[in-house]
Parts: C-alpha cells; structure tokens; sequence
C-alpha cells in the first residue's frame, strides 16, 4: 500500500508545473553567469586576486570550470531555500485548499502512510534539484571553461589540484543537501498546518533569513546560539574546499540538522494524523 | 430491513458550539436515506466523521453492529462526495480515478466500468479543469462507486446542477439503489427528499428533529393541521379520539396524526360541532411541515 501511495504522490508532483520551475530557472541562470564569468574572466581574477599578483606570478588564467562553479554555488546557495519550498509547500496545503483531501482521506488508507508519501517526495524532489544544481553546473562550467586547478582563499590562498576537486563538490553538495533537507523539512511542516502554499514559503524564507543574520551578527549571545540552528549551516558547504576539511564541523552540523529535521518531521506527523479536515 | 449504520449518540463541539448533540439513528440496509437539514444543522460535520475526516468526537457509529472506532477497515465499504467535488485538476478524469483506485487495489479496468455508468466515457482523457460542474459531480460519483462499495453518502449531490443534471443525478441514484446499494443523501432541498428517498432523519441546530420511513408512514397515518381558537379545549376533545396522536400544538393549531385504518378526523362528528375547532385540513406535506 505505501508504494501505491508514493506513486500517487510522485504521479502529483510530477504533473505540477510548479515542481519545474526550479530546475527551468538554473538551466537558464547557470549557462549565463558561466558565460559572463568567461567573458569578464581577467576583471573578475584582478578582483579576486588582484593584491596576490604582486606577490606571485601566475602563468595562464586562473578562471576554469571549477573556479566558476564555485563562485556559481557559492552566489546561489543562499537562494536555494527559495527553491527548496516550492514543492514543500504545497504538498499538504495545497490539499487542505483545493479540498482534494475530502475524498483522497476517505479512503482506507492511513493518514501516516499518506503523509510518508509526500515526505518522500519533498525528499527526494530535494536531493534531485540540489544534486542537479551542482552537477549541472559543474558539468556546464567545466564544458565552457575547461579544467584546471582551484584557487581558493581559506586562511591564505589555497590552490587544489584539478585531482583533488570532484569528490570536494561531491561533498559539497552532500552537505549543502543535508541543511536544505532541513529547510524543506521545517517548510513540509508549515504545509500540514496551513491552508495556503503562501504561508509557509513567507514562514520559511523569513525563518532562514532571521537565523542567517544571527550568524552574521557579531553578539555573544548569537554566537552561543548559532550553532545549535540549522541556518548557521547553510554557506557551510565551502567547508569541503578547506584543507584539511573541518570533519568535527561538519558533523556537528549534520547532528543538528538531523535533528532540526526529525523535530519538523514528528510535529508534521502529529498534526496531520490529528487534524480535522473541515472544508 | 436490518439496519446497516447505527449512530448512537454522536456528539461534536466546536469551541462551544454544539455541531452535534447526542444524534442517534439509523440507516436500513437498501435504503434511500435522507440527511435533510438547513445549513448549519449539522449533516456535513455528521458525514466528515463518518469518512474519519473529522478525528475527535463522542459517542459512537456502529457500521453492521461494529463500532467504526474499532473496526478502522470499514471505509473499504463506503463511497463519499463531501461537499463539492473537488479533483486534481491538472489531471485526466481517468489519471485521477487511477490515484483513487490505488488507494483501494482497484483493478484500473474498473475505471471505464464506473465512466460508463456516469457517461464520462468519452470524455476521460480531458483534464478535470475542463469539466463541467455538473461533470465534475458525476465524476464524483464515479470516484465513489470505484471500489464497489456497499453504502454511498453524497452530500448536497444536486448542488449547483441545472435540471438536467439533477435529473441524471436521480437516475443514477435510482439505478444504484437498485442495484443493491444503500445510499445516503444529506440536502437541504425538501423537492430532493420527496422525489427520492425512502427514510429520513432531519437535524436542526445539532440536533435531530424526527427519523422516520417516510414512505411508511405515509401509507400508514393520516395528517391533519386543526385550526383552532381555544387549545385547552380543543386538547381536551381531541385527546380522547381513538387512534390519534398530537405531534405539535401551538395557540392556534394543531398537527395531528391519525391511522390510516380509523374514521378520518375530516368526517369526525364531535370535532366539527365543537365551537373552538375552526377548521380541519390534511397535512400533505409532512417533510415539510417537520422541517419547518
């Protein structure tokens, strides 16, 4: 019975125009900054390392495909939580407010199975558009730009490799997936209470939004709160191109971002077994 | 006829509003039963606890002599449209009975079956969104009737309809019924309790106002609205007629039922003589004479 109702809720997202948009939007955003990235590459290296060329001579360009992705996904990784609600949303509240709940909850099919379901496909709808991000920036990046090694800055300047760099991406996504799995997670929440698609994208945004400026913000107590919010974690991917990587950091961040998740998860299942579906 | 639901003194707050006030019915197996109540009464918030939409309520409903609280598979065996028919738009009529029908194991050839029997046939690859209201409620019906259940509740099924639609909506409902299956209609249309159903329980402010078999008592009992000028009087006379029963007294009239069988209260000798009776008529319309 929960693979007919999975394939119920992935047949939905599937036939929603709104579960494209995401993916429309960086298959035409990604290629353009590329472009832009290639054609201002010597502007944007004076930028970038302008004061180090008196220090150090550099022999060919330092923009490749590489460099561009990064730059690329560390620019969009703050709007990503915009993308990650769309389908999140939508999921529970959409069904409240087009009261196709009235028919679909009369059946005999548990209300837990159901909501399963849709978690599983705000999952995995998730991982795909993060995954996609990457990669497919990465891939469009590298076509353009070529390979070559990757100069970062983390304390100093840091060049890796063109060996060293594709399981950092690979890593990078996975860390930047797991704090947006939170995200969508705390937006699948909002959707069982609300009755509108609005609300809980507004609730979500503002949310990422207050915790992002509690760790830019200098105060002790912001400080001694930060790393207990998942929000602090969300510019943590960049981690995976330090040397050596930050190991401890990064698993403190998945403890709190799993946590942060099963709470969303729990509070989720919870209301939507007991709530009462009235219109 | 055996009952098939039992509703025993099913209670429902909202706040401090009593939605439901210890209802207690039943449903006879086979039946066209009638839900009849204006809006606000109660019927909708009756029929959402019954499809479990509705999770936290008193008392109990008893499907076959089992309570639904314990038997949770019972929903196996129920058909609902609650209110409007509401569908996954972006989808074909037939995409969207493949979801329902998943719910239930439902073989997918049971789709053209239940379109046939709606004449939605020719139409099932158009999306929903182009549907008629009118379509959508046949669609609804065809939802409904996917898993071959035994007992339909179609809540407010003529809402919105032209008289076409309505008459359509009859014939199915007829051709169901006899069929073998027990159907339930919640309306506030008086025209759509008269013209269909066989029982009727009527619900006012949360509460339930009569349950009767329509069709019975109207075979069986006479009806008649006595316009009077002096109650105590009038009670005192009336009281004593053989076979009588007074169901409402108000200053200037009263409603009375009589067997069928007994001299009709019409040629009733010392009711005509008595100064304070000023006139006797039948009540042809019980349904409505309840309801209002």
């Amino acid at each position: 019975m929960f693979k007919s109702t999975l394939i119920n809720e992935a047949i939905k997202a599937l036939h929603k125009k709104r579960t494209y948009i995401s993916f429309i939007l960086l298959f035409f955003l990604v290629p353009l900054i590329i472009l832009a990235i290639g054609n201002g590459a010597d502007y944007l290296e004076k930028q970038i390392y302008g004061q180090l060329t008196d220090s150090f001579v550099v022999f060919g360009s330092l923009t490749n495909g590489y460099l561009a992705s990064y730059l690329i996904i560390a620019i969009l990784a703050g709007q990503m939580p915009f993308l990650a609600t769309i389908v999140a949303s939508e999921i529970v509240s959409g069904e409240y407010a087009k009261g196709t709940f009235r028919m679909y909850l009369s059946r005999p099919v548990s209300r837990t199975k159901i909501l399963f379901s849709k978690l599983i496909v705000v999952i995995l709808y998730t991982i795909i558009m993060m995954f996609f991000f990457v990669f497919y920036t990465l891939g469009v990046s590298c076509a353009f730009l070529g390979i070559g090694d990757l100069a970062v800055f983390h304390k100093g300047l840091l060049f890796l490799s063109d060996g060293d760099i594709l399981w950092r991406f690979f890593l990078a996504f996975i860390i930047s997936t797991g704090v947006m799995l939170a995200i969508s997670n705390l937006c699948f929440m909002l959707s069982t209470f609300s009755r509108n698609s609005v609300t809980p994208i507004i609730i979500t945004i503002s949310t990422v939004f207050i915790g992002s400026a509690i760790s830019f913000i200098p105060l002790e107590i912001f400080e001694s709160v930060n790393p207990y919010l998942f929000t602090g974690y969300i510019d943590l991917f960049l981690a995976a191109f330090h040397d050596p990587i930050p190991w401890d950091l990064i698993q403190d961040a998945s403890i709190v971002c799993l946590l942060w998740s099963l709470i969303f998860v729990t509070i989720s299942f919870y209301n939507f077994t007991n709530k009462e579906i009235l219109s | 006829m055996p009952n098939i639901l039992n509703f025993e003194n099913v209670s429902k707050k909202y706040g401090d509003l009593d939605a439901l006030n210890k209802i207690q019915f039943t449903i006879p197996e086979n039946s066209i039963f009638a839900i009849l109540g204006p809006n606000g009464s109660g019927k909708s918030t009756l029929i959402k606890i019954l499809a479990g939409l509705i999770t936290s309520w008193n008392g109990n409903i008893l499907y076959k002599n089992k309570s639904i609280r314990i038997d949770t598979d019972y929903l196996k065996n129920f058909g609902f449209i609650i209110e409007d028919p509401s569908f996954y738009e972006y989808l074909s009529a037939k995409k969207n009975l493949q979801i329902f029908c998943r719910l239930t194991n439902t073989p997918f050839s049971r789709i053209n079956e239940v379109l046939d029997i709606v004449d939605l046939l020719d139409r099932q690859y158009d999306h929903v969104s182009n549907y008629s209201y009118g379509m959508k409620q046949r669609l609804g019906i065809a939802q409904a009737l996917l898993h071959d259940p035994k007992i339909l509740i179609l809540d407010e099924p003529n809402n919105g309809l032209d008289p076409i639609g309505i008459n359509q909506m009859a014939d199915i409902i007829y051709r169901l019924n006899h069929e073998g299956k027990t159907i339930c209609i919640s309306t506030h249309s008086l025209n759509e309790v008269d013209r269909l159903c066989s029982d009727v329980a009527i619900l006012k402010n949360g509460k339930l106002i009569i349950n009767k078999n329509i069709r019975n008592e109207i075979k069986t009992k006479n009806y008649f609205r006595i316009e009077i000028s002096d109650l105590n009087k009038a009670l005192e006379v009336i009281k004593k007629i053989k076979g009588v029963s007074i169901l409402s007294k108000q200053s200037n009239s009263i409603i009375v039922s009589q067997n069928s069988r007994n001299l009709s209260l019409l040629n009733n000798k010392t009711l005509k003589k008595l100064k304070c009776i000023q006139s006797i008529h039948t009540e042809s319309d019980l349904i409505e004479y309840y309801y209002v």
